[in-house]
């Protein structure tokens, strides 16, 4: 899961950033999905069964197939992000499709499905969509034509406009009317100006940008290398790069956890033939550097209960069925693994 | 002749040990399938069989008419077989003796075999390493062109009007003396395949058409035949089909894929008749080329072979051969070529009338690495045989193995050559009964058991994807075959019905923990059933028929199942139209005729109610 923090400004607020945004809405009940943690599956290539799961952390009560469950179909995609944004919790298939739900109720209220083609994340700023979509493959599995798409309408429609970015952008984030792009392929990010609907300003970062949050005040550009990993700031008055930092991860896969204290947990794999999965325990602003942290196989989502402090690693269990989570301590040590769907790929943590 | 003495075996519904079934004088010369398969469950079709089916894909045959589960990823997609419980790799595909399976691939796609090409078909069922060779796990598919002697000039042109823009063209013609026959048959098939469906992947899940799965093939077959003296025959058959489809996408999916493939098959039989004794000298060849959107997979086996097939005594018979097969392959991410030479010997011994005995062996070498060694060991007994009735016992025993595909072992980056061949292990023993007379009554049922080790999975190690050998399965199952026949004045008819039942789980996974221990392996339905009833005189004829496929899940754990589902087809024909010299067969049917909507795979939509119209003009 990616961290959204637009409607967080505030700077108070700061104080117990997470992925929600209704937090602020503290008043109005919150429903039942809007509780605990929502598991995101993304699913197996060909078979189109992404979905996502409800754990309630408290009495370890798990909902599986929310999506189909709350709407009597199944979700029919490759699940690659959720964004909780006002009511509405944002489903991105990179299958070409958005679903988009009541965040509480998890009942559909529209989507985005034509005008796609392989959705990566969204971002919303006033009443539009902002989707990055790799684009189309050509003949060569490049994505030359990678765009974001921009709907107006918080609850889905038509792409009216594809804004042309570096390719293979994924994560965006969202400052004011600016949306931040996290183009991968090439290291750059770009700015897009969500009135004009059109790029004001391209950045050159190190590293392929994989995500943004928000640490101590400022936004931060987490992006990977071959031999190292990238903490980016930027200075938000004119966008222009603050700070790097890099860490000796090797082999980091882009997937993170974001801790308490600033601990950073950060999932590596060298990859086929060598083969082996770990997470690194690293920190942007601290001393904390554990390179070999933890070590294993099939490891693909990463999420971290700032709550409780614990650590959630998910096993794709090569995807062959359903998927594995293991829940640790901030110690590493092992407190109970469960069932989830197949693929699981990130959190959302209320 | 001594042409005369041997045989060809078109098995009924129930086989029968019958090696001692004259050829008739107009039939070209094909080794039985069961001449040495004593013991194994052999089904075939015969070329009339096949008319229900004109304008269809072997997949559809398969599935409404054997114990055979195809896993479809469409309509008209890439569909394949499952015997046993197996996967589509462990289906060995024959045509006319040649092993047809794409060596990258190690399977065949059922949908672009169509039936306008073949004249025959037989099935046989379980481990038949020994007398089949690789991939022969689950069981294997024979298809044959059968041309014959002495029935001079025959042609027809057939011509057929279906739902969803299926549009067929088939021209046969024939001519032949006694000593020679020439066949070419010439086919196209086109469907724009826009049935509607309800796509579960959109909100409000609305009834859409699909807009990307038409598909186009077309092909010449050539077969030639000629009994250069009285103990010499030579034959000839050349295939060539290409298939260009649309791929139809899951179900909230955009994809917009195009597939062609391009098949080249072509066989040469040499067959030197002698006393007790018939020489076959086989060459052959197998080109595909398979352009998936811009990424192209050319493949090419040459096979050269030969065999010896001698009656001893009464009692023996034994035949040996040697089969050389040179592969080369030329895909996107890597080119190889790979060697293989088989040697096989078969004996057989008739203690009597009633019981024979078969033992078959198979070595295979590829590259510098021996394939499994594959013994088969088979028995037919019959039981009882007199007026009234007849029964038959049958059972084996036998190995099989799978050597891994080109792809397993090449494939940049990802493949594996340290893998070992999946190796397997089959026991099946089965009753046949019938009761003969005015009802003919008849009915089988065979009980298996079989073991596959060192099943290849292909897992992610980030992001390469790699094949190891992960997986021992067991499976065991029953399959009951029933059928009655009868007259009621000028018309006949016949009901067959069937049920089989399979288990097939995982006894070792991915690791001790793998929660697919013990569970049924995806997409392998437990029960399936199916039933035809058919009637009707010379001129007239109707069928009604009918198959049930079960539940399967979707995943080696089983957590998600995909719900039972049955079809109804139905259809008439009228072949008395003349016209001087002329006939105008003409035929109607309706398939799904109650328009269930169902899916084979997860999310793949299937068509409704279709209706299909053929009209032929025969002379």
């Amino acid at each position: 899961m990616k961290l959204k923090l637009n409607q967080l400004l505030g700077a108070f607020l700061l104080s117990f950033i997470l992925f929600s945004c209704s937090n602020s809405d503290s008043e109005q009940p919150r429903g039942a999905y809007e509780q605990g943690i929502l598991i995101m599956n993304e699913g197996n290539f060909g078979t189109n069964d992404g979905e996502v799961y409800h754990l309630d952390p408290a009495t370890q009560t798990l909902k599986s197939n929310v999506f189909e469950a709350e709407n009597l179909r199944p979700f029919a995609g490759l699940l690659e992000d959720m964004v909780p944004a006002g009511e509405n919790l944002y489903l991105v298939a990179n299958t070409g499709k958005v679903e988009i739900v009541d965040a509480g109720t998890f009942k559909s209220t529209g989507a985005v499905s034509g005008g796609l083609d392989q959705p990566r994340s969204l971002e919303v700023v006033g009443s539009k969509l902002f989707i990055s979509d790799y684009g189309p493959y050509n003949a060569s599995y490049a994505t030359p034509d990678s765009y974001v798409a921009v709907v107006d309408g918080l609850n889905g429609g038509v792409v009216s406009k594809k804004i042309e970015v570096s390719n293979k952008p994924e994560d965006l984030f969202a400052y004011g009317k600016y949306i931040f792009v996290a183009g991968s392929e090439e290291g750059k990010v770009e700015i897009i100006d969500a009135d004009k609907e059109e790029v004001i300003k391209v950045l050159e970062v190190d590293g392929h940008p994989a995500q943004f949050f928000e640490s101590d005040g400022r936004v931060w550009l987490f992006s990977t290398g071959n031999d190292e990993v990238y903490f980016q700031s930027f200075h938000m008055d004119n966008f222009t790069k603050a700070t790097t930092n890099a860490l000796p991860v090797a082999n980091a896969t882009g997937r993170i956890a974001f801790g308490n204290d600033n601990i950073f947990y950060v999932v590596t794999s060298t990859g086929w033939p060598d083969y082996i999965d770990g997470v690194s325990r690293v920190s942007v602003l601290g001393p904390e550097l554990d390179l070999d942290w933890m070590s294993g196989s099939g490891f693909y989502g990463i999420g971290y209960d700032k709550s409780r402090d614990e650590l959630y690693v998910a096993n794709s269990n090569g995807f062959q069925g359903n998927g594995t989570i293991t829940v640790y301590d901030k110690e590493g040590a092992e407190i109970r693994s469960f069932e989830t769907g197949r693929g699981p790929s990130g959190f959302l943590f209320y | 002749m001594i042409l005369f003495l041997w045989v060809v075996s078109l098995f009924g519904f129930i086989p029968t040990p019958q090696d001692t079934v004259i050829l008739s004088e107009v039939e070209v010369y094909a080794p039985a399938l069961d001449r040495f398969a004593q013991g194994q469950k052999v089904i075939s079709w015969s070329k009339k069989d096949l008319m229900d089916f004109e304008g269809r894909a072997l997949a559809d045959l398969l599935q409404e008419q054997s114990p055979v589960f195809v896993r479809q990823y469409g309509a008209g997609m890439l569909a394949s077989p499952s015997f046993r419980g197996t996967s589509a790799g462990h289906t060995a595909l024959f045509w006319n003796g040649l092993p047809i399976n794409s060596p990258s691939l190690g399977q065949s796609d059922l949908s672009i075999l169509p039936m306008a090409a073949i004249d025959q078909l037989s099935l046989q069922f379980g481990n038949a390493g020994a007398l089949f060779g690789n991939e022969a796990i689950g069981g294997s598919v024979h298809l044959l062109t059968v041309p014959e002697f002495g029935k001079e000039f025959h042609a027809s042109i057939g011509q057929q009007f279906g739902s969803f823009g299926k549009y067929n063209t088939h021209l046969k013609a024939s001519y032949s003396t006694d000593d020679l026959s020439l066949s070419t048959k010439v086919y196209r098939e086109f469907s724009k395949n826009n049935f509607p469906y309800m796509d579960l992947g959109q909100i409000s899940t609305p009834l859409v058409k699909e807009d990307h799965a038409a598909f186009e093939q077309k092909g010449i077959v050539q077969d030639l035949a000629w009994n250069f003296d009285s103990n010499h025959q030579l034959k000839a058959a050349f295939w060539f089909n290409q298939a260009d489809r649309e791929i139809q996408p899951v179900m909230g999916s955009n994809t917009q894929d195009m597939q062609s493939d391009q098949s080249l098959r072509a066989a040469l039989d040499y067959f030197r008749f002698g006393n007790h004794s018939v020489l076959n000298l086989k060459i052959g060849m197998v080109k595909d080329e398979l352009l998936f959107n811009e990424s192209l997979s050319k493949t090419g086996q040459f096979f050269v072979g030969g065999d010896w097939d001698q009656v001893i005594s009464d009692h023996w018979t034994i035949k040996g051969g040697l089969r050389f097969t040179q592969v080369q392959a030329d895909l996107s991410t890597y080119s190889t070529s790979d060697q293989r030479i088989e040697s096989y010997q078969s004996a057989k011994f008739k203690a009597s009338d009633r019981l024979a005995f078969s033992l078959n062996l198979r070595e295979l070498i590829y590259q510098d690495q021996w394939a499994p060694f594959t013994p088969s060991l088979g028995m037919d007994w019959v039981v009882i045989q007199n007026e009234k009735q007849e029964l038959l016992l049958k059972s084996s025993v036998g190995k099989g193995f799978k050597v891994p595909t080109l792809n397993d072992r090449f494939w940049e980056p990802g493949g594996n050559p340290n893998l070992l061949p999946e190796e397997s292990t089959s026991g099946e023993i089965g009753f046949a009964h019938q009761f003969l007379g005015e009802i003919n009554w008849s009915n089988s049922i065979t009980y298996y058991r079989m073991s596959v080790d060192n099943w290849i999975i292909w897992l992610p190690q980030g992001s390469v994807w790699t094949p190891d050998n992960i997986r021992n399965v067991s499976n065991q199952g029953i399959e009951y075959e029933g059928a009655v026949k009868g007259k009621l004045g000028a018309w006949d008819w016949k009901l067959i019905w069937s049920y089989s039942w399979n288990r097939a789980v995982s006894t070792k996974g991915i690791g001790e923990s793998d929660p697919a221990i013990g569970k049924q392996l995806p997409y392998t339905p437990q029960h399936q059933a199916n039933g035809q009833f058919n009637f009707g005189n010379n001129a007239f004829r109707a069928f009604l028929g009918s198959f049930f496929v079960g539940e399967r899940s979707v995943t080696a754990d089983n957590p998600r199942l995909m719900p039972s589902y049955q079809l109804f087809n139905g259809g008439v024909s009228f072949n008395r139209i003349q016209w001087g010299k002329l006939s105008f067969p003409v035929s109607f049917q309706v398939n799904n005729i109650f328009n269930k909507n169902y899916q084979v795979l997860y999310l793949r939509a299937m068509p409704g109610r279709s209706f299909q119209f053929n009209l032929s003009i025969n002379l």
